[in-house]
């Protein structure tokens, strides 16, 4: 069963909807959000209130219930 | 015995004042050495307060040279470095040393890769001053092997992280990696692993931002080290200068890291 997740950009204060399957991962949904604003040049993580998710968790496993709030940050990787 | 103390005494101390800082363990930090990889803003900074802080020893590692585009943003690079193109790990180390004579500083003029395997095995703390997700998850999974603490700052514009590693459970840098860390990494380098193939102009840090993250990489450095502070283990620091906030934010081993059960 589909759930429905807010995701947050945290540079721009912009949000989608994004509708998730059971078996999507959280990397698909970085990459998603981050093609979606153009966000491609970057790294960047997402995090769920204080927990930064694992870019391999499953929205099962993770796990993730419609009406969550998701932000999408990005990890600096300069010196 | 009648202990007769000299008037003005304290004084003749370096480390007097960092004396009277109860928590810190100054037996311990002035017992232990640093690697420091990356000599570039961040480093800069890093290495003046691992000198103040009474180090017994810092090795530097840096494979590039000086420009003059580094010198506004690193303070211990002049224009003569810059027009004779001197490593920035040798005019590190001979910064640290005017800041902290009887330290012992060494320096490499090379990438980490090519240090050998047991060479994190010979210092006590690791920090990272990196401007690249490869050579960072490499000193990651070298310095859990090692079992030693690894310590990673990094930044872009006015935000800044640190992310503290302490093996063998906590979780590490890797843990925190997804997918589009393996995009960047991929991207910044050709199919022979040496060349560049895609220039993306980094966004540098700006300068009070370097300050910010020098001081709290530094300063998780010393509460590992000191007893009686609770080092980070399993969060990281994030810092957005725009906003002016700190948060603490908590990473997961993950259960498919390659750094974990090795």
């Amino acid at each position: 069963m589909s759930v429905v997740v807010k995701v947050k950009n945290a540079e721009t204060g912009a949000t989608l909807d994004m509708e998730l399957e059971p078996e999507n991962t959280i990397n698909e949904i970085i990459e998603s959000a981050a093609s979606f604003w153009h966000r491609d040049s970057g790294a960047y993580v997402l995090r769920r209130g204080k927990k930064v998710l694992s870019g391999s968790s499953s929205v099962r496993d993770a796990p993730l219930i419609t009406g969550d709030v998701l932000e999408l940050i990005p990890d600096p990787e300069g010196g | 015995m009648r202990k007769i103390v000299r008037a003005g005494y304290q004084d003749e101390d370096r480390l007097d004042r960092s004396r009277r800082i109860e928590w810190l363990d100054l037996d311990r930090i002035c017992g232990s050495t640093a690697v420091l990889v990356g000599a570039g803003a961040l480093g800069n900074e890093v290495a003046k307060n691992l000198a103040l802080s009474g180090f017994a020893g810092i090795t530097i590692v840096d494979s590039d040279t000086i420009e003059m585009s580094n010198l506004s943003r690193c303070a211990f690079f002049s224009e003569e470095d810059a027009y004779r193109k001197r490593a920035k790990s040798e005019a590190l180390a001979e910064a640290v040393q005017h800041l902290h004579p009887t330290m012992s500083v060494d320096f490499k003029k090379c990438r980490i890769e090519e240090l050998p395997s047991d060479f994190f095995q010979q210092h006590d703390i690791i920090f990272g001053c990196l401007d690249n997700i490869n050579a960072r998850l490499h000193v990651n999974s070298h310095s859990r092997l090692a079992g030693k603490p690894y310590i990673d700052g990094s930044m872009r514009g006015t935000l800044g992280r640190v992310f503290v590693s302490l093996p063998p459970d906590g979780p590490c840098l890797e843990c925190a990696a997804n997918s589009s860390h393996s995009k960047i990494a991929a991207l910044r380098f050709s199919c022979t692993g040496s060349e560049t193939a895609v220039f993306v102009p980094p966004v540098p840090a700006e300068i009070t931002t370097t300050s910010v993250i020098s001081a709290l990489t530094v300063r998780e450095g010393l509460r590992l080290l000191s007893k009686e502070a609770v080092p980070l283990d399993g969060q990281m620091i994030y810092y957005d200068g725009l906003r002016n906030t700190l948060e603490l934010m908590e990473v997961d081993v993950d259960p498919g890291c390659p750094n974990h059960g090795i």
